[in-house]
């Protein structure tokens, strides 16, 4: 198990703050969080290669603060892999272990080993600079994994592969996973987290804002930001009142929406999931709760399908796959229906 | 296909006019000097013992000072300490210093007055009008070219490879001699040959030191002050060949020999 209590850094003008994380084996932590928001810097942290200014860090019941960091079996990939160019994919797999206290028949078992788990070995004989992103990926977790770290720490694993290649690489890290190794993965990505994370935290300028499991996390943000980075994209500033024995938000004045009872504070952002709203070209026979009716602004094609942006008093935005879209074509400024229940209304405290 | 507009007309003259005044001196001398005496001068022993010194004695002191050069390059280019830029200043003094000056300022540390003098005279060496001394001398106002040049390569290689090999659990000097010191190889091995051959041209600093035994440069001095121009000109032109050959070998090897510490192949192929 993993714990950092209390951990600050200061990286000139950047500070970590109050870094408080446990992360218990066989877990897969994905810390998510924009460029510069000091992710790749708690990662050097825990490896060894900075230490703290405040705050320990435990591993498996040992204090490894002060430990340095060829003593502490963590392994680090780093978001360029950091492949040694001076040698070859059997050199650079082999490093950990060509110090001159392994021998060599025990070095080339090791690799071929670990190269076929990896499913690399027509590479071992290779110049690493001619390796395409997915390859050096392979080479640099081979080379980590050979040490059998007992924590695998990644930075932004996926950041140089192919599109193509990311579900390769995904599986072969939730393998890892299921083998029981550790792994601690940082991305600015939230699908990556969605799919790979059985935690997940968000770090913002230095911080880590929220925990919890990924369901817990994006179903629940704390706040706009959070909200955001889980896919968020419709906000209202809400008043919250009590109507008839029912709870509504109302926005500007203009909308109500319908809420399920809670106690909510008297103001706060009302947000929606942009596949929780349905949409269709006649009001619904069935009202669940919210039905509003608007006007097509704008279609954009994405990846699953189309964003649609509708403005009925304020603007929603809502997904529909390629096939919803293909039975129920729309065209900009057209007349349509926008449904959706109580319940996917999440509720913001404050002002955040 | 290059273009003749009046800019391009005037870089043109003006960057021949640069190169010409570069090549016509020397190859004024290489004209002037006549087959025969060409032929006496490389026999003389005199010549050859003093082309022979200069070679050996500034390859030595270049080759010596690097074992402390080089890591202390390393040094600059990754650590942050106090009053790093007033030692990257003396670092460069030697550059701008008047070499005699360098000269009479080294005299005054290794005579027999000297700290390094009286340290050298217990082991029952004097380093004045000694080989030794020389190289001092030479490595005195060359050494900046190595630091410099090997600094800018360390620098120039990724820390975090450094940093990949350190969380593989190699130790620091390991991490230097597998990581560091090949990748900047190049720029070491272009900063060693700028110091030879600066070292190897040494005039100024090495006359104050050493007028004896006579190094190419002195030699040639010598011959001029003593004898005029014609009979120092082939020794000059001699000194001069030699050198391009020894420079020229040393960029062939420093091209083929890229990656010392390369290859830690355990593939089965």
């Amino acid at each position: 198990m993993l714990i950092l209590k209390n951990i600050s850094k200061k990286f000139g003008d950047f500070h970590l703050t109050d870094i408080d994380l446990e992360i218990s084996e066989g877990t897969y932590y994905v810390l998510l969080g924009r460029s510069g928001s000091g992710k790749t810097q708690l990662l050097e942290l825990i490896a060894g290669l900075n230490k703290p200014d405040t705050g320990e860090i435990w591993l498996d019941g040992e204090n490894i603060t002060k430990k340095k960091i060829q003593g502490r079996s963590i392994g680090l990939v780093f978001q360029d892999y950091a492949i040694f160019p001076n040698m070859t994919v059997s050199g650079n797999i082999a490093y950990s272990l060509s110090s001159g206290k392994t021998s060599r028949t025990i070095i080339k078992e090791k690799v071929s080993k670990v190269a076929a788990e990896l499913n690399i070995t027509h590479l071992l004989g290779r110049d690493t600079h001619h390796l395409s992103g997915g390859e050096l990926q392979r080479v640099a977790l081979a080379r980590t994994l050979i040490t059998s770290p007992r924590l695998l720490l990644l930075d932004e694993p996926m950041a140089s592969v192919d599109a193509s290649l990311k579900d390769d690489i995904k599986r072969l890290l939730r393998g890892l996973n299921r083998k029981g190794l550790t792994i601690i993965h940082v991305t600015h990505d939230y699908a990556e987290a969605v799919s790979l994370a059985t935690k997940v935290g968000v770090i913002h300028n230095g911080r880590i804002i929220q925990e919890g499991s990924p369901d817990d996390v994006f179903r629940k943000p704390v706040n706009k930001f959070v909200a955001r980075y889980s896919g968020i994209r419709n906000f209202f500033r809400v008043e919250y009142k009590k109507e008839s024995e029912k709870w509504v938000a109302v926005c500007n004045d203009k909308i109500i929406f319908n809420v399920s009872e809670n106690l909510y504070p008297k103001e706060g952002l009302l947000l929606l999931r942009s596949d929780d709203i349905k949409i269709t070209p006649a009001m619904p026979s069935f009202n669940p709760g919210n039905c509003f009716k608007g006007i097509v602004r704008e279609i954009l094609p994405v990846g699953y399908g189309m964003e649609i942006t509708i403005d009925a008093g304020e603007r929603f935005y809502v997904d529909v796959s390629a096939d919803t879209f293909k039975q129920f074509p729309l065209c900009e400024l057209a007349e349509v229906w926008i449904s959706f229940s109580p319940e996917a209304a999440i509720a913001l405290q404050g002002a955040n | 296909m290059y273009r003749y507009t009046p800019f391009n007309l005037i870089l043109l003259v003006l960057s021949s006019l640069v190169l010409l005044f570069l090549v016509a001196p020397l190859l004024g001398m290489f004209l002037q000097t006549g087959v025969g005496e060409f032929f006496d001068t490389a026999n003389d022993k005199e010549v050859q013992a003093s082309i022979w010194l200069t070679i050996w004695v500034s390859f030595s002191a270049t080759f010596l000072f690097a074992i402390a050069a080089v890591p202390f390059s390393w040094l600059l280019a990754r650590k942050s300490f106090p009053m790093k830029s007033i030692v990257k200043g003396i670092i460069d003094l030697p550059v701008v210093l008047p070499h005699t000056a360098a000269g009479i300022a080294l005299l005054g540390f290794i005579s027999r007055d000297g700290i390094l003098g009286k340290t050298a005279a217990v082991a029952g060496i004097s380093l004045i009008n000694n080989p030794s001394g020389i190289a001092l001398a030479m490595a005195f106002v060359s050494l900046p070219f190595l630091i410099n040049s090997a600094r800018d390569g360390f620098a120039a290689v990724p820390e975090r490879l450094e940093k990949a090999a350190l969380s593989l659990g190699a130790s620091r000097a390991r991490v230097f001699f597998t990581i560091s010191l090949p990748l900047a190889w190049r720029s070491i091995v272009t900063g060693f040959v700028m110091m030879f051959a600066r070292g190897m041209s040494e005039f100024g600093a090495v006359v104050i030191i050493a007028y004896h035994p006579m190094i190419a440069p002195v030699l040639i001095y010598d011959r001029f002050s003593s004898f005029g121009l014609s009979y120092a000109r082939p020794a000059a032109v001699l000194f001069i060949i030699v050198a391009l050959v020894v420079f020229t070998l040393l960029r062939i090897l420093s091209e083929i020999r890229k990656t010392p510490f390369a290859k830690n192949d355990y593939a089965d192929s």
